[in-house]
């Protein structure tokens, strides 16, 4: 009765060919933030040439640097070395990490939640780091804390802190509604954004300060930012890679998840908890850069596939390249006059994220 | 031999109960369907036994072991759920989505191998989408991607699966492929399914017992013969059908004839006798019955399709056993009827020796001058099989002054105008 169909045209060999087809695109990648990692910290009111800058890198990793055959000592070199290592190299990093950390947040969301238009700030992360900075330049709270300045470290608590409030309003029992988690995120960011709008009114002077970090920027960012943020977004990186298999499972809604044996109490916990974390890491570094948590998932989803498998690492990676290159954008183009960063995310990532859309649609007609 | 026991269950939505001293027990080998109208429960039923809604009162066991206590993954080794609908958010290919139904058995670090694409590839064939499995899902019409879910439910190798309205996208020839490669499934690897059906026929034809639920109770439970029943359609699903065995599949199979909504129409006062035989009476007595015409019928031999639908329409009939002749006691009660009968009524009947004696009761009433109308369809030559008897009789009708018509609707206009008549 039963009829076999034997038009084997994709056949089981191919599937596995996508694991080789996912290694190329990571190989891919990381060439790419390499090169501009490399363009980055070139570009600036003083140039530096390439093979100078990776050869003042190198020479500073310990154990590499031996390999690094003796390099020119002379005055440009040491003034090239101090803007290398002190001025953008941290800079970049702290840029690249922030990039990581919002992709990635914006992938787990958009799954958990089902959601397109979910990014890592839907859950009240934003608002809750906004108001904690507001607090320390609106009371003018000058103080800091194992290298970490008051505004990154009222920021990470706010932000933390918000969550915490979200996720204990949406829970019933153990279980963790996730329509009700966004629906609260919305609310608890009204609020919160009320209170930050009234704080606003009464600077005066420092506005100027709090607008600035609201739209983001890697200004305050040291080798101490990202000395503590690094672990945090680098751990959670490989937890959420971990969970990636059971990540695309819960695409197909928490009922059909469960009974295909995904513990999804358990992986929502997980997952909003590292997300969170990372986010408000992120945010505490940067201030609230929009667009990468939302729009680099979506890119990457169009050109990888929606596999959490490959979707994590692209997105993460395609998440630093181009908030470097954002940030890099918004620190020379209007030289010396610096921008807020979140300006070149959208205007640069808005055309690039439509056109993808488009073409998409065209193919898919 | 796995083993599934559903003990005393008790659900709630919220504070709505939706399932209620839900007890059964089911073995490897048995394929139950579950019955019962919208919102009677089946679907919530499947989602308890799936470990999705936990009830209240009451336990799941499979093997003995709570499934509530189990944890997923171990669950979903051994039940697969076939839900109604399934959404995919994202573009994902019908293998990708296949290879998820591994996910129990793959480790937590591990990825799929060789193997599990074998078992896919396997499941994919069996439900003949293997030529689809490049294919996005969301591009996939309803009855492939159900194609695809039960396949994935097969990857699985589950001993439980659970489907509901399986078959309810696919066209028929799919529909009897998949429900024939379930039913193999069953008997051969020893698999309990529980399948929730609308279709009454296609339950039967696959069915080894059914429960039937209402209101969230079990309201019958057994065997087929015992569940899908005359008096538990008209109970719980307020229809009055036909329930018979198939002669060739030998299945049972089901008829819905009317709804049995409480009439809210004031029966007419007309009485109305009808002979008829071999079926022709089917359509007249259901046109009358609808338009509350009193009915009577006679003489109908048991078993034939006429005397079915007026017994399940509970219209009063004089009957005879068989394949018999009309006896003479059995001529009399149906002049007795007609007697009773404001107008008599005789179908397009075909007429041997058995029946003879119905035309002979049809002048009987002409010649007490009740209102006589004949549906002459088929010429009588035709339809006379007694060598000229019949068509002698018919002639005598026609001079007598029965009115003959050519259907239904022209029987329904004289009546009309009769029961209007006596109205007034």
């Amino acid at each position: 009765m039963v009829t076999w169909n034997m038009r084997n045209k994709s056949g089981e060999k191919d599937y596995f060919k996508r694991f080789v087809r996912w290694k190329i695109i990571i190989i891919f990648l990381v060439l790419a933030l390499i090169l501009t990692i490399t363009f980055a910290v070139t570009i600036g009111p003083k140039q530096i040439p390439p093979m100078d800058a990776w050869k003042i890198i190198v020479k500073n990793i310990p154990f590499l640097g031996n390999l690094v055959g003796d390099v020119s000592t002379g005055v440009d070199y040491s003034v090239n070395q101090s803007i290398v290592l002190q001025i953008r190299l941290p800079r970049i990093i702290a840029a690249s990490m922030v990039g990581v950390a919002l992709a990635v947040s914006g992938v787990v969301l958009q799954g958990l939640l089902r959601n397109p238009m979910a990014d890592p700030y839907v859950i009240g992360i934003s608002a809750g780091a906004a108001l904690g900075a507001s607090i320390v330049i609106g009371f003018g709270i000058g103080f800091s804390f194992l290298g970490i300045d008051a505004i990154q470290l009222m920021a990470l608590l706010g932000g933390l802190i918000t969550v915490f409030v979200v996720y204990n309003i949406a829970r019933i029992g153990p279980r963790i509604p996730m329509l009700t988690v966004l629906l609260a995120g919305i609310a608890i960011t009204s609020f919160l954004s009320a209170i930050i709008s009234f704080i606003m009114i009464t600077l005066g002077e420092s506005l100027h300060a709090l607008v600035f970090w609201l739209f983001g920027s890697f200004t305050l960012s040291s080798w101490d930012n990202v000395v503590v943020a690094m672990p945090f977004i680098i751990i959670g990186l490989i937890v959420i890679v971990i969970f990636s298999r059971q990540l695309n499972i819960m695409l197909l809604g928490e009922d059909e998840a469960q009974q295909l044996g995904v513990d999804i109490e358990k992986l929502k916990k997980i997952m909003l908890v590292v997300a969170s974390l990372i986010t408000a890491v992120a945010v505490s570094i940067s201030g609230i850069i929009g667009f990468i948590g939302l729009i680099i998932p979506h890119i990457a989803r169009i050109l990888v596939g929606p596999d959490h498998r490959i979707l994590v690492p692209s997105s993460a990676l395609a998440g630093a390249i181009i908030l470097v290159l954002c940030d890099t954008a918004a620190r020379t183009i209007m030289d010396p006059v610096e921008l807020p960063v979140g300006v070149f995310t959208a205007f640069f990532g808005v055309p690039f994220f439509l056109y993808l859309l488009r073409k998409k649609k065209a193919i898919a007609m | 031999m796995v083993k599934l026991n559903i003990n005393d269950v008790d659900c709630f939505y919220g504070s709505v109960k939706v399932l209620e001293n839900i007890v059964f027990s089911v073995e490897g080998g048995e394929f139950v369907g579950i019955l019962g109208p919208n919102g009677s429960g089946k679907t919530t039923l499947l989602k308890t036994i799936g470990r999705i809604l936990k009830p209240q009162i009451g336990t799941i066991l499979l093997d003995d072991i709570d499934v509530y206590i189990m944890k997923a993954m171990e669950v979903a080794k051994n039940i697969a759920v076939v839900p109604q609908d399934t959404s995919v958010a994202f573009d994902f290919t019908a293998l990708d989505l296949v290879l998820m139904g591994r996910n129990p058995h793959i480790g937590f670090f591990e990825t799929e191998n060789e193997k599990d694409i074998a078992i896919s590839k396997k499941s994919m064939e069996l439900t003949n989408i293997w030529n689809l499995a490049d294919r996005n899902v969301s591009e996939l019409s309803g009855g492939e991607k159900q194609r695809v879910i039960i396949a994935r439910a097969l990857a699985q190798d589950p001993k439980v699966m659970l489907l509901d309205e399986p078959t309810s996208h696919l066209d028929i020839n799919y529909q009897i492929e998949m429900m024939d490669l379930l039913k193999e499934l069953c008997k051969k690897e020893g698999l309990i399914i529980l399948a929730v059906f609308h279709d009454f026929n296609l339950a039967a034809r696959y069915c080894d017992s059914a429960i039937l639920l209402s209101k969230g109770k079990i309201a019958s439970i057994g065997s087929l013969d015992a569940v899908l029943n005359k008096e538990n359609l008209q109970k719980i699903f307020h229809v009055n059908a036909i329930v018979k065995q198939h002669p060739l599949t030998s299945s049972l199979y089901v008829v819905p004839l009317s709804t049995s909504k409480p009439e809210t129409v004031r029966p007419k006062n007309l009485t109305v006798h009808v002979v008829c035989g071999g079926g022709t009476g089917v359509s007249l007595i259901r046109t009358l019955s609808k338009h509350n015409y009193r009915l009577t019928t006679g003489v109908l031999n048991v078993l034939d399709s006429d005397y079915d639908v007026v017994s399940t329409l509970g219209i009063p009939v004089v009957s005879e056993a068989p394949f018999s002749e009309i006896t003479e006691e059995s001529h009399r009660a149906n002049l007795n009827k007609i007697d009773n009968a404001k107008a008599v009524v005789l179908s397009n009947t075909p007429f041997g020796y058995g029946n003879l004696k119905n035309l002979e009761a049809v002048i009987a009433s002409l010649e007490k001058g009740v209102t006589t109308i004949v549906v002459d369809k088929t010429p009588i030559q035709e339809r006379d099989f007694t060598g000229g008897k019949a068509q002698a009789l018919y002639m005598e009708l026609k001079d007598k002054g029965a009115i003959f018509v050519k259907n239904c609707d022209h029987v329904l206009s004289i009546l009309d105008t009769l029961e209007s008549k006596i109205g007034k």
